[in-house]
């Protein structure tokens, strides 16, 4: 388990080439010593490369991968390709005032992500929020002065632009009745936000599950939680929990199963997709009408 | 009759379940800690008999797949899939691949397992040409009556069935050749039945301990690896293509070139020209 602290801002995209890199080198049984010493390098400067606690360049991941016989193929060109994004700063470095590194962090996974999938009990899934809906979350949040909370907004609009781009992920999101209730920033808001949920669910990759209030209690009474999925086979699910000042990233395997095995109850007891939408527009039907 | 072995209820991911560990095999991500080390349990077993593991045989079966579904969509012109104990979706599915050569191919998969059904039901979106329907394979008349594959296939046009590492977790007791008999009995003239197919042939020992490790680790399904009469018994009633019931990767290589394969397949599509 990693705890990111918003102070230490390693990117999760560094401790994921890092711990793949570990992997690959014990399964050779290379110590760290004679790891460190192809790259030119002290056995701790290993230590703090394979916990994602410093920078890598790209010549250094080079010759680890011919050390640990990665001399070809898809796997090579996986982790360079990490390599060279872990580096790269994003186009949410700009957002850097009113982002917190432990987010900024989820936004470099969001975006290298193949699959997302969300479970939302509070609010609709951040990719799926309307700019007025986002706007009335940031405000629950922040009394801060206008132009950081447009700027708040816009970060996650910005976001949003993942869904759309060439080979973007798919995003499974399971949402909580309550969510599609709860009405912020008033009825008017979330008629809108519905009506968006509706149309978003007809995008050919992303897919919306609704937990009506009908069951019980259900699979993930802990809260809201992520799960994303990168296309390298060789790459970990990483698992994202929000907390008040900080995130959880988890990557080790028994963790990861504990929460998948949430994630696939929650699926399985949920709305189909197509029940889903059915119920998203019953809702909105129930709404009070505009105006009043 | 008692059921040995009930459809998967719910999500248990404490029993190993042949859907996730052939996900494995595949190199997939969604699959459990008992599922994994069910099928590693089971490479194991094979690599101390000298012969390929699990792995192999799910790449070559799935090299095979995509292939077979080039052939039904392009040459043999169909444009109805029935896809029976479709697993986990992974990349390159049956509906992706048929409509890349024809694009108005719809596509039906049947499953009884309440995590597939999820997953493909997420992949599938509102596709309006390809659906997942909860069914169990040894059911084939509650397969063909389901309303939501009615709305799909036309039985009275050609369709092609695929049973793909599938007809191997059905044992003898459960009549699979009953079943194949009587499901291609409901095909127009014309349809295609495609199989892949467990073989105990030439490593009868080998076939005999991978049966033994999935009933010690109590798997969802058996294995039951057959003999080249016995799977050819389930292609009795349709004329087989060329190359006729082959090891998986000797079906129409692409490109043309004999591969030495796991040899854990055999496969072999057919036609069916008479009533």
């Amino acid at each position: 388990m990693s705890t990111v602290e918003p102070s230490a801002g390693p990117t999760v995209l560094r401790i994921l080439l890092g711990s793949q890199l570990r992997r690959l080198r014990e399964q050779r049984g290379i110590s760290r010593e004679a790891a460190g010493y192809a790259i030119r390098a002290s056995e701790s400067k290993i230590s703090r490369l394979e916990l994602g606690r410093v920078g890598f360049k790209e010549r250094d991941v080079v010759d680890l991968l011919t050390l640990y016989g990665v001399d070809g193929g898809e796997e090579r060109m996986a982790l360079l390709g990490l390599a060279r994004d872990a580096n790269a700063p994003g186009w949410w470095h700009k957002y850097g005032d009113v982002l917190p590194s432990w987010f900024q962090s989820y936004v470099g996974l969001e975006a290298a992500a193949s699959l997302i999938r969300t479970y939302e009990v509070q609010f609709i899934p951040g990719l799926l929020q309307t700019e007025e809906y986002a706007r009335a979350v940031v405000l629950l949040g922040h009394d801060g002065r206008s132009e950081e909370i447009d700027r708040r907004v816009a970060l996650r609009m910005e976001r949003q632009t993942v869904l759309a781009r060439p080979g973007a992920p798919r995003l499974w999101a399971v949402v909580d009745e309550a969510a599609l209730r709860r009405p912020i920033g008033g009825p008017e808001v979330l008629r809108g936000q519905l009506e968006h949920l509706v149309a978003a669910a007809k995008l050919p990759n992303v897919t919306v599950q609704v937990i009506p209030f009908g069951f019980g209690g259900h699979a993930a009474a802990g809260g809201a939680f992520s799960i994303l999925r990168f296309a390298d086979q060789a790459l970990p699910d990483v698992v994202y929990i929000e907390q008040l000042t900080s995130a959880l990233y988890l990557d080790k395997r028994e963790d990861v199963d504990r929460y998948l095995e949430a994630m696939e109850r929650l699926c399985v007891e949920a709305e189909t997709p197509t029940e889903s939408v059915l119920r998203l527009n019953q809702l909105l039907t129930d709404l009070p009408p505009a105006g009043h | 009759m008692t059921d040995e072995h009930p459809a998967p209820s719910g999500v248990d991911v404490n029993t190993p379940n042949v859907a996730r560990m052939w996900d494995y095999q595949l190199g997939g991500k969604d699959n459990f800690a008992a599922d994994r080390a069910a099928a590693e349990a089971v490479n194991e077993v094979l690599r101390k008999a000298n012969v390929p593991d699990g792995r192999d045989a799910a790449r070559e079966n799935r090299g095979f797949l995509h292939r077979a579904v080039r052939y039904l969509a392009g040459e043999a012109g169909i444009r109805q899939f029935i896809d029976i104990g479709a697993g986990l979706p992974t990349q390159g599915n049956v509906h992706e691949v048929a409509q890349e050569l024809a694009p108005e191919a719809r596509v039906v998969y049947v499953d009884y397992d309440p995590v597939v059904l999820v997953h493909s039901r997420a992949l599938l979106g509102n596709d309006p040409q390809a659906t997942i329907i909860q069914a169990d394979m040894r059911r084939p008349e509650e397969i063909l009556a389901n309303p939501e594959l009615r709305n799909l296939i036309d039985l009275s046009e050609p369709v092609a069935v695929l049973l793909i590492a599938t007809l191997h977790l059905i044992p003898d007791e459960e009549s699979p050749a009953g079943m194949v008999d009587r499901l291609l009995a409901a095909l127009p003239v014309g349809s295609y039945l495609t199989v892949t197919h467990a073989t105990r042939e030439g490593k009868a020992e080998a076939a005999a301990a991978l049966t033994a490790e999935f009933a010690r680790s109590r798997t969802t399904a058996p294995i039951v690896p057959r003999s080249r009469a016995d799977i050819a018994r389930f292609l009795a009633g349709v004329d087989l293509v060329e190359p006729g019931l082959v090891y998986a990767v000797d079906w129409r290589p692409d490109p043309p070139q004999p591969v030495v394969g796991a040899g854990w397949l055999l496969a072999g599509i057919g036609r069916k020209s008479k009533d």
